[in-house]
């Protein structure tokens, strides 16, 4: 059984189609990654699929589950991080961490065992013990990614969660990611805007056109693929001479972060 | 890992307030002192040309106040005890209805126009009402201060949980929490600072109105003893009473600035030049 199945679904918010016929599966230990520009509906379909948006068609199963009607079955399964961080400001680093398994009744010494072994192994050694407001944008966002995996889910449900970061940042924080959650087992869907996100970490990406729906299939760690080739056929995909308005932002050789639309450097 | 974890900072950035707070303090106070100065020198000067019952010298004030602390006692602890217990109370009746206005949708409309109307009611208007309703002074006085107190909780809390980022709950709803476990680990900790701050805005407000409430119907208590100075003619007894009413103020100030400041210490600091 897929841990994610998403069949048929459409959902629309007044006049604006958000999602249309989108279809696709996540099997248990994947990491897929779902593409598409700006306003392609991709947080839409994230919503449906974390159980906060009920879609107008269309089934969607998370672990067996719907998600919207049977919320509180997937209480302890699904860990999910966001574009902005969302820590809470009166809770320190260590206190973030620890609040999903508060919420799931862990006893508090084993809570503190086990956030402190999720800073450690997020690289957060050290920080455990200062606020939010005291901490860097990419450290918040690693507190933000060991709150989602502390309660150890079996599905990680990411939303462009490496994308607000300065560049180098986002590859330590993505490579970081990546090899936890593969070491981890964990199922994995993490949309992103940025192709490099996609092409680094994913298994399988699944390009989205707006309004939300697969236009392409791709596996970036199959034998004899190449990340340049693969990076320009799903810029060809997403399509359109304003693909470089979302662009795909790369780091050049020296370090200095530019824009590269379309093989040429704007 | 490219961030650096700044170690330490907050230890030392406490070790550096404590050393500066004590200059702070008392670059702050100066200019109070000053002013205090001016008015006792004026009062002196003008003591030395009227008769006593329009202005008493400075030594029998304090002569009076001296005697307040020592001899009228009860009548400044009765008063607090009645401020506490009534404060108390608002601020549990009226943090209980914000959250209930802002947690439940359907009542909201209701509980928030009854609360409305009834911050509109002047508080001379529930003094008059209270001597009608009731004999014993203890119950007017507290239902009065609950009447005129709770619906400053009441909307602050309700207007806090409306400014409850929405980022918030969808992240931690992820968990899948109870609605008490909502309630208990991201709306209290929300509106703690909210409540703080009614507190403070309003705790000099709620301590003049137990002092009228006193005045109009009870036997101790610092309204009824101003009561009767101002019977006896003793001026100098009024004006004790009423510096001991501002030291108060000051007290209670600078009790929830500690508060404030120990309770909030997750914040970071502002500094606007
Ligand atoms: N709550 C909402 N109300 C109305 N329109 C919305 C809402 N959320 C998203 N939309 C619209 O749905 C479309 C898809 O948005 P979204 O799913 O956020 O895209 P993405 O995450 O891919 O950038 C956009 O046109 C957006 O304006
Ligand atoms: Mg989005």
């Amino acid at each position: 059984m897929s841990e994610i199945l998403v069949e048929n679904v459409t959902h629309h918010f007044d006049a604006v189609l958000a999602v249309s016929d989108l279809s696709f599966r996540v099997e248990r230990g994947e990491i897929v990654a779902l593409v598409g520009r700006t306003g392609a509906g991709k947080s839409t379909a994230f919503n449906m699929i974390m159980g906060a948006l009920k879609p107008d068609q269309g089934v969607v199963r998370v672990a067996g589950h719907d998600p919207f009607a049977n919320s509180k079955a997937l209480r302890g399964l699904i860990g999910v991080s966001f574009q902005n961080d969302r820590l809470l400001p009166w809770l320190t680093a260590r206190g973030n961490i620890e609040f999903g398994l508060r919420i799931l009744g862990v006893p508090a010494a084993e809570r503190r065992k086990r956030a402190d072994s999720w800073l450690e192994q997020t690289k957060l050694d050290g920080a455990g013990d200062l606020y939010p407001h005291q901490l860097s944008g990419g450290m918040r966002q690693r507190v933000s990614l060991a709150r989602a995996l502390a309660i150890d889910p079996s599905i990680v449900l990411l939303d462009e969660s490496f994308s607000q970061l300065d560049h180098v940042t986002s590859k330590t924080l993505r490579e970081d990611f990546g090899a936890l959650a593969r070491r981890l087992g964990k199922t994995c869907l993490l949309i992103t805007h940025r192709i490099d996100d996609a092409v680094e970490m994913a298994d399988r990406i699944l390009v989205l056109a707006p309004p939300a729906h697969v236009v392409m299939e791709a596996r970036p760690r199959a034998a004899g693929a190449s990340p340049k080739s693969l990076q320009e056929s799903i810029e060809r995909a997403l399509g359109g001479e304003d693909g470089a308005a979302e662009g795909t932002e790369r780091t050049l050789a020296g370090g200095r972060p530019a824009l590269v639309a379309r093989g040429r450097v704007a | 890992m490219t961030d650096a974890i700044p170690a330490g900072a907050a230890e030392k950035r406490e070790a550096g307030k404590s050393a500066s707070q004590l200059s702070t303090w008392l670059a702050a106070g100066a200019p109070t002192l000053v002013v205090i100065a001016v008015i006792l020198g004026v009062m002196e000067v003008a003591s030395w040309y009227t008769p006593s019952y329009v202005m008493p010298s400075v030594s029998s004030i304090g002569g009076a106040l001296w005697r307040l602390m020592t001899l009228d006692l009860h009548h400044v602890l009765t008063t607090l005890l009645r401020l506490a217990i009534a404060m108390t109370f608002a601020i549990a009746v009226g943090t209980a209805l914000g959250c209930i206005m802002g947690m439940f949708r359907p009542i909201q409309p209701y509980l928030r126009s009854l609360v409305i109307i009834d911050a509109g009611i002047p508080a001379l208007s529930w003094m008059l009402i209270a001597v009608f309703w009731f004999r014993d002074p203890e119950i007017r006085i507290f239902f009065i201060l609950s009447v005129i107190i709770i619906p400053f909780y009441a909307l602050n809390v309700h207007d806090a949980i409306r400014a409850l980022p929405k980022d918030w709950v969808e992240a931690i709803g992820t968990f899948r929490p109870s609605l008490f476990q909502i309630f208990y680990l991201l709306i209290l900790p929300h509106i703690v600072p909210y409540i703080l701050m009614t507190t403070r805005s309003i705790i000099g407000y709620a301590m003049r109105m137990v002092i009228f409430a006193e005045l109009i119907g009870a036997a101790i208590g610092i309204g009824s003893a101003m009561g009767l100075a101002q019977g006896a003619f003793e001026m100098n007894v009024v004006l004790a009473w009423t510096v001991l009413l501002v030291i108060l103020n000051l007290v209670f100030q600078q009790a929830i600035g500690l508060i404030e400041a120990r309770v909030l210490r997750y914040r970071p600091e502002a500094t606007i030049r």
